[in-house]
């Protein structure tokens, strides 16, 4: 099986990967110190706080005894980590040593002292006359970045096309999607892998193809990060006015409706935007924070799904691994079967992303108990993506699914043992 | 007494209840000025939410009469938030904070006869622990959550079961006490909360740099605690109260029954009424004794 994996939390990188001039600049603007520390793996943050307020440079061998042995190689990833993002410059003199970043280090001070205040301040209430209220503004986040997410998979089945122009919904389709000729487009398996994704992952993913693309377009990569990054310390549900925004913010205002993160709205004079929840967790979701929301499905030992929820979306991603048996107003019922999973597997999908997707979004009754997937289908799961990956190498002798076991032939048996060790 | 067993943490997303000491007999007599404190403090407590967004803190100050929630960030997040964090956080603690002063000096008026100059420790424990039990059934959100005293005041003996309760209330539902005490003497309580629950206790050695102890040791969400290196327990301090004087002892009696800790000898205890010694009969007293006797 191949491993296409879209690596869908590195948007970080992408900021690292900025020049150092363009980095130096980012980090004029407190927010986005701030919206950096907290994208750090938590050693890294702490690391920072320590050192806050230490003028000069410490030695790298003195900062290894912060930590204790077994939290070495997580020491050494949150120093690569402030160096490659140079909130750490390294100085080698006789031995090495590192030191904050002066803006950085500044900006940071003055912003846990004194606090900072935004470029703007939310508009009054007599202004904007009914504003929509956090649930509302909720629904139409995720409906906005579902309907995104129809049309870029199918753009038949979407029901209001966005704005977005079909050049751009080419670029974010590049990796998801492919064609062969005069065929329609098909899902591809990272697009696959992609779906199974939470939402947060989802986002960041289009955002850097977004941010990527941007250069093709004369628009500078650290400008949009900024703005994205500031935006995500406005507070959802007020609103403010678009003419405190530069042209080319004005441009990527639109854009960002389109995806959810903001909702646009006209009054009689002014015209505002009011940030939703997906924007203001825009800083939250960079980091690893395991996801917060509520799930909806429920899987049985028997393998069968109830997935408690109205989206199509969400039948069409149960679609990818299960047969979905019927559908009622507020629930799919599926079943996962041996042809479903063989399916999935042809498609790219790993078991582990499966079981990863179930136990993701498992509904709050079963997420109390643990496991949150009955180990039977898990096991089951693991045990088809064997014997597909066998039978794959013409190596699959004989298989008993009851009993779980599989015989193969002698040649292909130390891959298997390689890949059953990729798989637990 | 065991160390808490510790829970595994996936990220390090914290609710941190921060208990303040108020107590205005410690602060007039202390070198280290409140207003001094209250800076250090801020700026740390801004730091913890600058740390995540999801993060949460609550602050409980201790005076000597009374205690009370003085701030919530959850509660003021929603109105502000973009203005500026810090000048909210200040504002809001601030002007509760000197409300409460104000109330519990009242209260202490009233109750002038018998002065006591200790701080509540034992009900603002009791009141992080109900905030965290209610944030525990409240939602399928794991918070993560940490108490943190910042105590001044010495112990005060006459609270000697509450407060362990409350210790061993928190050891149950495994959230640690971390201790920073900027008093004169070490404090027994602080240092058996910290080492029964799992946290961290420390006594700052120069009180000027305050903030950056806080930083360094009790800004360690739980997540990182397994992997970084933070101060051990020296030597704790294990004496207990005696439940009739309220004096802190070496050695004692104790109820059989109950448990109960005497400094004196005395006939009967006066929590559960058990009678001791010759007064039970001698029958009961035998078979006692040839029970126990395989034992030994």
């Amino acid at each position: 099986m191949p491993q296409v994996k879209i690596i869908a939390k590195n948007f970080m990188d992408m900021v690292a990967s900025l020049t150092a001039r363009d980095l130096d600049n980012l980090y004029q603007n407190p927010f986005i110190c701030e919206a950096i520390l907290r994208s750090l793996p938590p050693l890294a943050k702490k690391y920072v706080l320590q050192m806050l307020y230490i003028e000069g440079s410490v030695l790298a061998k003195s900062m290894e005894e912060w930590v204790l042995a077994d939290g070495f190689t997580k020491h050494r990833v949150a120093i690569d980590r402030l160096v490659q993002l140079r909130i750490f410059s390294e100085e080698k003199k006789k031995e090495t040593s590192y030191r904050l970043n002066p803006t950085f280090q500044t900006n940071l001070q003055k912003h846990l002292i004194y606090g900072g205040a935004l470029p703007r301040e939310p508009m009054p209430s007599n202004v904007t006359v009914r504003l929509p209220t956090l649930e509302e503004l909720e629904a139409y986040a995720l409906g906005q970045w579902e309907c995104f997410l129809l049309q870029l998979i199918s753009s038949a089945q979407a029901e209001k096309p966005t704005n977005f122009s079909s050049s751009m919904m080419k670029v974010f389709q590049r990796g998801l999607l492919t064609q062969r000729d005069k065929e329609s487009p098909r899902l591809s398996e990272s697009g696959f892998q992609f779906l199974l994704m939470d939402t947060s992952a989802q986002l960041w993913y289009i955002i850097r193809e977004y941010i990527s693309n941007s250069q093709e377009r004369g628009v500078n990569q650290a400008d949009l990060i900024s703005f994205l990054l500031e935006l995500s310390f406005h507070v959802a549900g007020e609103a403010y006015n678009v003419n405190t925004l530069s042209e080319l913010q004005k441009n990527m205002i639109k854009d960002f409706a389109d995806l959810g993160l903001v909702k646009l709205q006209q009054g009689r004079k002014d015209s505002w935007f009011i940030p939703t929840k997906l924007a203001t967790s825009l800083s939250i979701s960079l980091t690893d924070s395991s996801s917060r929301k509520e799930g909806f499905v429920v899987v049985e030992t028997n393998f069968r799904i109830y997935a408690y929820s109205t989206s199509k979306l969400h039948c069409e991603i149960l679609r990818l691994f299960s047969r979905i048996e019927y559908q009622l107003p507020n629930l799919i019922v599926g079943a996962i079967t041996k042809e479903s999973l063989y399916n999935a597997f042809d498609n790219g999908i790993a078991a582990d992303q499966i079981i990863a997707f179930l136990q993701q979004n498992a509904h709050p009754r079963v997420a109390e108990r643990i496991p949150s997937v009955p180990e039977n289908v898990c096991d089951q799961d693991v045990f088809e993506a064997a014997c597909d990956y066998a039978r794959d190498r013409n190596g699959l002798l004989w298989e008993d699914s009851k009993k779980m076991r599989l015989a193969v032939k002698a040649e292909t048996h130390t891959h298997m043992r390689e890949f059953l060790r990729g798989q637990s | 007494m065991a160390s808490a067993p510790s829970k595994l943490y996936s990220d390090d997303v914290s609710l941190v209840v921060v208990l303040l000491d108020t107590n205005p007999f410690f602060w007039t007599t202390s070198s280290f000025s409140f207003s001094h404190f209250l800076s250090h403090v801020l700026a740390f407590l801004n730091a913890i939410l600058t740390l995540n967004q999801l993060n949460q803190v609550v602050i409980i100050a201790t005076g000597c009469n009374s205690c009370d929630y003085v701030y919530d960030s959850s509660k003021t997040a929603n109105q502000s938030f973009g203005n500026g964090r810090m000048p909210t956080l200040c504002a809001t603690l601030l002007q509760n904070l000197e409300e409460f002063m104000t109330k519990d000096e009242k209260l202490g008026i009233e109750e002038a006869e018998e002065r006591i100059t200790g701080s509540l420790l034992s009900g603002s424990l009791s009141m992080a622990l109900c905030y965290i039990q209610r944030v525990f059934r409240s939602g399928s959100l794991h918070p993560q959550p940490r108490i943190l005293c910042l105590q001044g005041s010495p112990d005060g003996p006459e609270q000697y079961v509450a407060i362990m309760n409350a210790i061993f209330s928190a050891q149950r539902s495994m959230v640690p006490i971390d201790s920073c005490y900027i008093g004169a003497q070490n404090s027994a309580f602080l240092q058996q909360a910290s080492y029964i629950t799992g946290g961290v206790h420390h006594k700052p050695q120069q009180l000027d740099g305050l903030f950056q102890y806080l930083l360094t040791i009790f800004a360690t969400d739980l997540h990182s605690r397994s992997f970084v290196q933070l101060p051990k327990p020296v030597g704790v301090d294990f004496r207990a109260s005696c439940f009739c004087h309220k004096n802190t002892i070496d050695m004692g009696y104790i109820c059989s029954v109950c448990l109960s800790i005497f400094c004196t000898r005395h006939k009967k205890c006066s929590t559960c009424g058990s009678t001791f010694g010759q007064a039970q009969s001698d029958d009961a007293s035998a078979t006692n004794r040839k029970r126990k006797a395989p034992d030994s």
